[in-house]
C-alpha cells in the first residue's frame, strides 16, 4: 500500500472540510436569506408631507407631548374616525371558515359554526378579506408583518422559537407615541415583542399545543371586566385554541365546530357590548378580527399553500353599511395591507417600512376626498420607501412646484426601466390628483371619471412598489469551495483500495443517483415531489443488486428452491434481505402519499385513520412488540452470552415495556394527555434511555472479557471467522466487532424506542419496517464475504434512509413538520428541548441509518483483507474511512449543488415557497450528517482505545505470570 | 468440432433472416398496430389505455411465438410447436415478473388499475421474456448469461438481449416524468411508462438489426 494518506491526515483533512463547509455554509444561510431592507427609525408628522418638498425634517414634532401630538396628527391627516381599537387574533384560523372558497356560498356547517359572525357580515356590519400571508406561516414573523407592514426575513421562522423584541417602526409604537393605553391577553409572544408596552396583560404559552382549552378560557375570563372599563385605547386579544385544534386533530377535527362557536361568542360579546349600540358623541372603537395563518388539512402550517396562507382580516364597525359585501370578501388582499389601513384609520403615521396598501373597501363611508388623501399617504410612505431602496430615484416634479396640470396629462404610457415606471406612475398619480383639486371647484360632472383614473393609478404604483421590494431583496454571495477535498480523498481512496476492478452496475448506479439528484433539483416540481425520487432509485438499486446475485446462482444450484438453500446459504440469505428491503420499501412508499401537489390520492395511513383510531393503536402496539422482539433476536445473534450483554438487553426491555405501557394507557386519549403522570412516564423514559445507552457505550469496552487463546473464537458463528490468527492476537479485532455490535444495538433499540413514543401513531409501522430495512441490508452486509464494496453499501444505507424520512411523512415544505410530538414529556416549555425532540422526530429515518453504521461496521468483512505489516492505524483507517467519508461527502455533494441551485434560482417564482423550505432541509440534513457521522466515529475511536489498552495490559500481565 | 461450427454458422445464417423478417414484423407492427387502432376502433393510448396495450399484445404475440420458434436452439430435440407452447407457457410467468417488478418500482396498486397493469405486464413480456423463454426454454446458463450478465454471444442472442433490455431501460426512464405537475393525460400510469417502453424496444431492435447485418457481412468477407 503506498497510500500516501495517513490517518492523521485523514482525519485533519476531513475535519477541516467539515470546518469550512460550515463556515461556508453560515455564511451563505446569512447572506442569501435577506435581512429585509428595513429603515431605521419611526415614522412622524414628516410622512403627511409629501417626501420631496421636506428636505429637512424638523425633529421638533416628536418631542410633544402624546396628546398634542395626536392632535397634530389628526389634523395633517384629516381622517382619523376611530379612536379605539379590539385587535382579536385568533391563531390558525382560515378565512375559508369564515368567507368560504372562491364563488361558492360557505357550507352548511360552516355557516352554523359563526353565526353571529356570518349575520354581520351578511348585513353589511362587517368587511371581510383573505388575506394572503406571505411564507413562512408561523406566528411571531405574521404578527410583526401585521403590525408593521413589513415582510420578514425569511430566517424569522428560526426565531419563531425565540421571540425577540420588535424594534423596528410598527402600529403600537405609534399608538404609543400618541399616549394610547393599550391591554392584552393571549399569546405571550406579544408580550415578547412588545415588553412593557401593555399597562395589563395575562400571556398564556403558545407551545403547550396539547390544551385547547384552557389557553382560551384564561383569555375570555378578562373579557368582561375590559369591557365595561373605559381606560384603554387598544385591546389586543390573541386566542391560540384553533391552532392547537388543528395540530391536534385537523380542520376536520371534533373540537373544530365548538371552538368556532367559542370564537362567535367572543364577536358577538365584544359587539354588542361595546360597537352596536355606540352614538356619535362616544368614543369610536374598531374591532378587527384577523388570523395570523391558516392551516393545511392536517392541521399544520409553515409553508405557503393556499391553505396555510389563507389568512382572516375582518373588519368589524366601520358605519359603511356596504351591501355588496362579495365584492371585497372576493378580493384577496395581502396580510401586511393591514397596517397601513389600520394606522390611516386612526390617524397615526403608517409605519416606515410598511409595503401593504390600504384596503379602499375600509374606506368606502369616507368622501372622495378623504379617500383621495388616504391613498396619497400611502404613496408618500412607500415612495419614501423605495428612495431608500433605489437611490437614482428622485422625481423631479415634485408636486409642491405647483399645479401644471398641462403635463400631466401627456404622462400616458409609462415605460422604460424600472425606475422611471415607477416615478412616472407616481408623477402621474398626483398630477391627476392636483387636476382634480382643481376641477373640484368649477366642474363636478367629470371628477368622477377622474377620480377611478387616479385610483387605478395609484394602484399601480402601489403594485409595482411592492412587487419592486420582494425583488429588491439583495443576495450576497459568498460561498467558498470545500468539495475538492473530499474529492481528492476520495480518489485516493479508490485508487489505493481498488484499483484493478472494473465499474459494476450497481457501483454506476450509485454515482449516478447522485446525478439524478442533482439534476432533479433543478426543477421545482422534482422538489416538491421528492420521495418520488428517493423511492424510485432505492427500489431500482436493489432490483440492480438482485441481478447481482443472479450473477453468482450456481447453475445446479437453481434446480429448486431447497437445492438453493442447501446449496449456497449465503446468497439464499442475501436474496432474502434483498426481497426484504424491496417489499417493505414499497409499503413505506405506499404508507404517506406525501408531496404537495398528489397529496389528496389515497394512501394506507389515511385508510387506517378512516378506519378509526383503535385500528391505529392496536397496529402502533403490534408493531412496538415485534420492534421490541426484532431487537432481542438481533442481540441473540451476536453469540455472545455472557452476563454483561444478559444484562444490558434486559434493562432496554424494561424501558421498552415502559413505552408500550404509556402508549397503552395515555396516546389514545387526546383530551387528557397532557395529565402529570404521562409527562413523568415519559421523562423517565428519556432519563433511562439516555443512561442506559451513555452507559453502554462507556462502560462495555471496558467490562466485556477479552481472550487471548484460540478457543474462545471458535463460538462465534455469525461474525466471520476469516482473520488470521496473528492479527487476532495483537490486536482486539474480534473484541472491538463484539463490542461495536452491541453498542450499535444500544443505538438502534434506543432510537426505536425514542421513535415509537414520540412519532405519530401512525408512524410505528413505518418504524418497523425501517428497522427490518437495517436489518436486512446488515444481514446482505455480512453475508458479502470479502470482495464486497463496502463504499457501496454504505451510500445505499444513506439513499434508504433518506427514502425512509420522506416515508415517514416528511416532505419539503415546513408544513410538515410534527410540531405536537416536540412537547411530550414537557412539564415547561424549554426553546432548546423542543427543538432537540421536533429534530429527533423529523429525522428519525437519516439518523436511524446512520446510527446502524456502527453495527454495519461490526459485522462487515471487508477490511479484513491486511496486508501483512498491518498497525492499528491502518485498521482503523480501513474502518472508519469509508463509512464517515461517504455520506459526509454525499451529502457535501448535495448541498454544493443545492446551493448553486438556489442562486441560480434567485429570481425564480418559487424562489420562498420550494426552494427555500427545502434549502433549510437540507442544512438540517447536513447537520443530521455531521451529528450521526461524529457518533460513529467517536464510538468507533472509543472502543479500538479501550480494548487495545486492556489488551496490552493483559498481555503484560500474562507475559508476567508466565 | 466440424459439425458444431456448421451449426453455429447454420444458426447465423437463420439469425439473420429472422432478423429481417423480426424487423418488418416487430418494428412496423408496433406503429401499425397503433395507427390500426387509431382508425379502426378509434382508440389510443390516452383515451383507452388498457384496450389499446391489450390489441398490441394480441397481435404481437403470434408475430413473436412464430418468428423466435424459428431460432430455438437445437431443433431436432424439439419440434416448432414445443418452443412456441413454452413461449406461451413463459407469456403470463413474464407478465407476472414484469408486473411485480413495475409494483416495487412505485407502480399503483388497487383494483381500479388492474386492468392496466395486467395489459401492460403482457406487452413487457412479450418484449422481454417470451422471446427468451421461446429460445432458451428452461436452459438457466442461457437465461442467466442473458439478463443477469448481459453478456450476449453470437447473433441469436443478441436480438434477444438487445430489444429486451431496451424496452426495460425505456420504461424506467418513461416512468421519470409521472410526479411532475404537469396535469397532462399522459403521465397517467401506465401512458408514459408503455410509450418508453416501445421506444426503447425499437430503437434496440433496429441497433440488433444492425449489428447482426454488420456480423454477417464480416463473416461473409472472412469465409471468401
Amino acid at each position: 500500500m503506498s497510500s500516501s494518506l495517513t490517518c492523521a491526515k485523514l482525519t485533519i483533512l476531513t475535519i477541516t472540510g467539515v470546518t469550512i463547509q460550515i463556515i461556508g455554509l453560515s455564511l451563505f444561510v446569512y447572506g442569501f436569506f435577506p435581512v429585509k431592507p428595513a429603515l431605521s427609525g419611526v415614522s412622524g408628522a414628516e410622512s403627511f408631507r409629501p417626501p420631496t418638498c421636506t428636505p429637512l425634517h424638523n425633529q421638533t414634532d416628536s418631542d410633544l407631548p402624546p396628546h398634542n401630538l395626536k392632535s397634530l396628527y389628526k389634523e395633517l391627516s384629516g381622517i382619523a374616525p376611530f379612536d379605539r381599537l379590539v385587535l382579536m387574533v385568533i391563531d390558525g384560523l382560515p378565512a375559508e371558515f369564515v368567507l368560504g372558497k372562491d364563488d361558492k356560498p360557505l357550507p352548511k356547517a360552516l355557516m352554523d359554526a359563526m353565526p353571529y359572525t356570518q349575520s354581520l357580515l351578511a348585513n353589511g356590519m362587517a368587511i371581510g378579506y383573505h388575506a394572503k400571508a406571505a411564507p413562512p406561516t408561523v406566528t411571531m414573523p405574521r404578527l410583526k408583518a401585521m403590525v408593521s407592514g413589513a415582510i420578514g426575513g425569511f430566517l424569522d421562522v428560526a426565531f419563531n422559537f425565540n421571540t425577540q423584541a420588535l424594534l423596528d417602526d410598527n402600529l403600537l409604537g405609534q399608538f404609543l407615541k400618541i399616549g394610547w393605553k393599550m391591554v392584552m391577553f393571549g399569546d405571550e409572544t406579544w408580550l415578547k415583542l412588545f415588553p412593557g408596552l401593555f399597562t395589563r396583560h395575562d400571556g398564556v404559552g403558545s407551545f403547550f399545543v396539547k390544551d385547547t382549552v384552557q389557553v382560551d378560557q384564561n383569555v375570555s375570563r378578562h373579557l368582561g371586566d375590559e369591557l365595561s372599563r373605559d381606560d384603554w385605547d387598544l385591546m389586543v386579544l390573541h386566542y391560540l385554541g384553533l391552532d392547537h385544534v388543528g395540530h391536534i386533530g385537523g380542520r376536520n377535527s371534533i373540537l373544530m365546530a365548538p371552538k368556532l362557536l367559542e370564537m362567535d361568542k367572543v364577536v358577538k360579546m365584544i359587539h354588542t357590548s361595546v360597537i352596536a349600540d355606540q352614538e356619535n358623541g362616544q368614543r369610536q372603537t374598531l374591532l378587527v378580527v384577523v388570523s395570523d395563518h391558516g392551516m393545511t388539512y392536517n392541521g399544520n402550517h409553515g409553508g405557503s399553500s393556499f391553505e396555510e396562507t389563507d389568512s382572516l382580516a375582518l373588519f368589524i364597525g366601520l358605519r359603511n353599511h356596504v351591501s355588496d359585501y362579495a365584492l371585497y370578501t372576493l378580493n384577496t388582499v395581502y396580510q401586511v395591507d393591514v397596517a397601513p389601513t389600520l394606522a390611516l384609520l386612526f390617524g397615526v403615521p403608517i409605519p416606515k417600512n410598511n409595503v401593504g396598501v390600504l384596503l379602499s373597501g375600509t374606506f368606502g363611508s369616507f368622501t372622495d376626498d378623504q379617500q383621495l388623501k388616504a391613498l396619497e399617504l400611502n404613496t408618500w410612505q412607500l415612495l419614501r420607501l423605495l428612495q431608500a431602496q433605489l437611490p437614482g430615484l428622485s422625481c423631479e416634479n415634485s408636486p409642491c412646484d405647483g399645479f401644471n396640470d398641462d403635463q400631466g396629462c401627456r404622462i400616458n404610457k409609462c415605460s422604460g426601466n424600472i425606475e422611471n415606471t415607477i416615478c412616472c406612475l407616481y408623477l402621474k398619480a398626483t398630477m391627476l390628483h392636483s387636476s382634480w383639486r382643481l376641477k373640484d371647484v368649477s366642474s363636478r360632472p367629470y371628477s368622477r371619471e377622474d377620480y377611478s383614473g387616479i385610483v387605478t393609478a395609484y394602484y399601480e404604483f402601489l403594485k409595482t412598489a411592492t412587487m419592486m421590494l420582494s425583488c429588491l431583496i439583495l443576495l450576497s454571495l459568498i460561498f467558498s469551495f470545500y468539495k475538492e477535498v473530499y474529492n481528492m480523498k476520495m480518489q485516493q481512496c479508490f485508487d489505493s483500495k481498488y484499483s484493478m476492478h472494473t465499474w459494476s452496475l450497481d457501483e454506476t448506479f450509485i454515482l449516478g443517483v447522485i446525478l439524478i439528484l442533482v439534476v432533479s433539483m433543478g426543477s421545482s416540481s422534482m422538489v416538491e415531489e421528492e420521495q418520488y425520487i428517493w423511492h424510485f432509485v432505492t427500489s431500482t438499486l436493489n432490483i440492480l443488486l438482485l441481478r447481482k446475485m443472479m450473477q453468482s446462482l450456481p447453475v445446479e444450484a437453481s434446480r429448486s428452491l431447497f437445492g438453493l438453500y442447501k446449496g449456497n446459504k449465503k446468497i439464499a440469505f442475501q436474496m432474502c434481505s434483498i426481497f426484504v428491503l424491496i417489499i417493505s420499501g414499497r409499503t413505506l412508499r405506499g404508507w404517506h402519499q406525501g408531496g404537495v401537489n398528489w397529496t389528496y390520492l389515497p394512501d394506507i395511513s389515511k385508510w387506517l385513520e378512516k378506519a378509526g383510531s383503535n385500528h391505529v393503536k392496536s397496529i402502533q402496539l403490534v408493531s412496538g412488540l415485534l420492534m421490541i422482539s426484532l431487537c432481542l433476536f438481533a442481540l441473540s445473534l451476536s453469540g455472545s452470552r455472557r452476563k454483561i450483554s444478559l444484562a444490558v438487553g434486559f434493562s432496554f426491555l424494561m424501558f421498552g415495556l415502559l413505552v408500550l405501557q404509556h402508549i397503552k394507557k395515555y396516546q389514545d386519549n387526546i383530551f387528557v394527555s397532557s395529565n402529570y403522570n404521562a409527562t413523568l412516564l415519559v421523562q423517565i423514559i428519556f432519563a433511562g434511555l439516555g443512561i442506559a445507552t451513555i452507559g453502554t457505550f462507556v462502560a462495555y469496552p471496558w467490562l466485556m472479557p477479552i481472550c487471548i487463546s484460540k478457543i474462545c473464537s471458535s463460538h462465534r458463528s455469525f461474525m466471520s471467522g476469516s482473520v488470521p490468527i496473528e492479527i487476532q492476537n495483537e490486536y482486539p479485532l474480534l473484541e472491538l466487532k463484539n463490542s461495536l455490535y452491541l453498542i450499535g444495538w444500544a443505538y438502534l433499540f434506543c432510537w426505536c424506542l425514542l421513535q415509537l413514543l414520540l412519532q405519530q401513531p401512525i408512524n410505528a409501522l413505518p418504524m418497523l419496517l425501517l428497522f427490518m430495512q437495517i436489518l436486512a441490508s446488515l444481514i446482505y452486509a455480512s453475508n458479502g464475504g470479502v470482495h464486497h464494496k463496502q463504499w457501496v453499501e454504505i451510500a445505499a444505507l444513506y439513499y434508504l434512509g433518506m427514502a425512509g424520512h420522506f416515508a415517514l411523512g416528511n416532505s419539503n415544505t415546513l408544513a410538515t413538520i410534527d410540531v405536537a410530538g416536540a412537547f411530550i414529556g414537557m412539564s415547561s416549555y424549554s426553546t432548546l428541548l423542543s427543538g432537540i425532540l421536533m429534530f429527533i422526530i423529523t429525522y428519525a429515518s437519516p439518523s436511524f441509518f446512520l446510527l446502524s453504521i456502527v453495527m454495519y461496521i461490526s459485522v462487515d468483512t471487508s477490511y479484513l483483507v491486511i496486508p501483512q505489516k498491518a498497525d492499528s492505524e491502518h485498521l482503523l483507517k480501513n474502518m472508519l474511512a469509508f463509512p464517515c467519508l461517504v455520506p459526509l461527502g454525499v451529502n457535501s455533494i448535495i448541498l454544493t449543488a443545492y446551493t448553486i441551485v438556489l442562486l441560480l434560482m434567485r429570481n425564480h417564482l418559487f424562489v420562498w415557497s420550494v426552494f427555500s423550505p427545502k434549502y433549510l432541509y437540507v442544512c438540517a440534513t447536513t447537520l443530521c450528517v455531521y451529528i450521526g457521522v461524529s457518533f460513529v466515529a467517536a464510538t468507533v475511536i472509543y472502543s479500538y482505545l479501550v480494548l487495545a489498552l486492556r489488551k496490552r495490559m493483559q498481555g503484560f500481565s500474562s507475559i508476567d505470570t508466565r | 468440432m466440424r459439425t458444431n461450427e456448421k451449426v453455429s454458422a447454420d444458426a447465423d445464417a437463420d439469425a439473420e433472416v429472422v432478423c429481417v423478417q423480426l424487423m418488418l414484423g416487430l418494428v412496423l407492427h408496433l406503429p401499425l398496430t397503433l395507427f390500426i387502432a387509431h382508425s379502426l376502433y378509434s382508440i389510443n393510448l390516452l383515451s383507452h389505455p388498457s384496450l389499446t396495450l391489450s390489441l398490441i399484445s394480441v397481435i404481437q404475440c403470434p408475430i413473436v411465438l412464430l418468428l423466435y420458434g424459428r431460432l430455438q436452439k437445437n431443433r431436432k430435440h424439439c419440434s416448432y410447436l414445443k418452443a412456441a407452447g413454452r413461449g406461451l407457457l413463459g407469456l403470463p410467468t413474464g407478465a407476472l415478473v414484469n408486473a411485480l417488478g413495475a409494483i416495487a418500482l412505485g407502480a399503483p396498486v388497487g383494483t381500479q388499475y388492474f386492468s392496466q397493469t395486467l395489459n401492460w405486464s403482457l406487452m413487457m413480456s412479450l418484449f422481454t421474456i417470451v422471446p427468451a423463454a421461446t429460445v432458451f426454454g428452461s436452459s438457466w446458463k442461457d437465461w442467466q448469461r442473458i439478463f443477469a450478465h448481459t453478456k450476449p454471444m453470437g447473433s441469436v442472442d443478441i436480438i434477444i438481449c438487445l430489444p429486451a433490455h431496451g424496452a426495460v431501460i425505456g420504461a424506467w426512464f418513461g416512468a421519470w416524468p409521472m410526479p411532475l405537475d404537469w396535469e397532462r393525460p399522459w403521465q397517467e400510469w401506465p401512458i408514459c411508462v408503455s410509450y418508453g417502453a416501445m421506444a426503447g424496444y425499437l430503437v434496440a431492435m433496429v441497433a440488433s438489426f444492425g449489428y447482426v447485418a454488420v456480423c454477417a457481412r464480416m463473416q461473409h468477407v472472412k469465409r471468401e
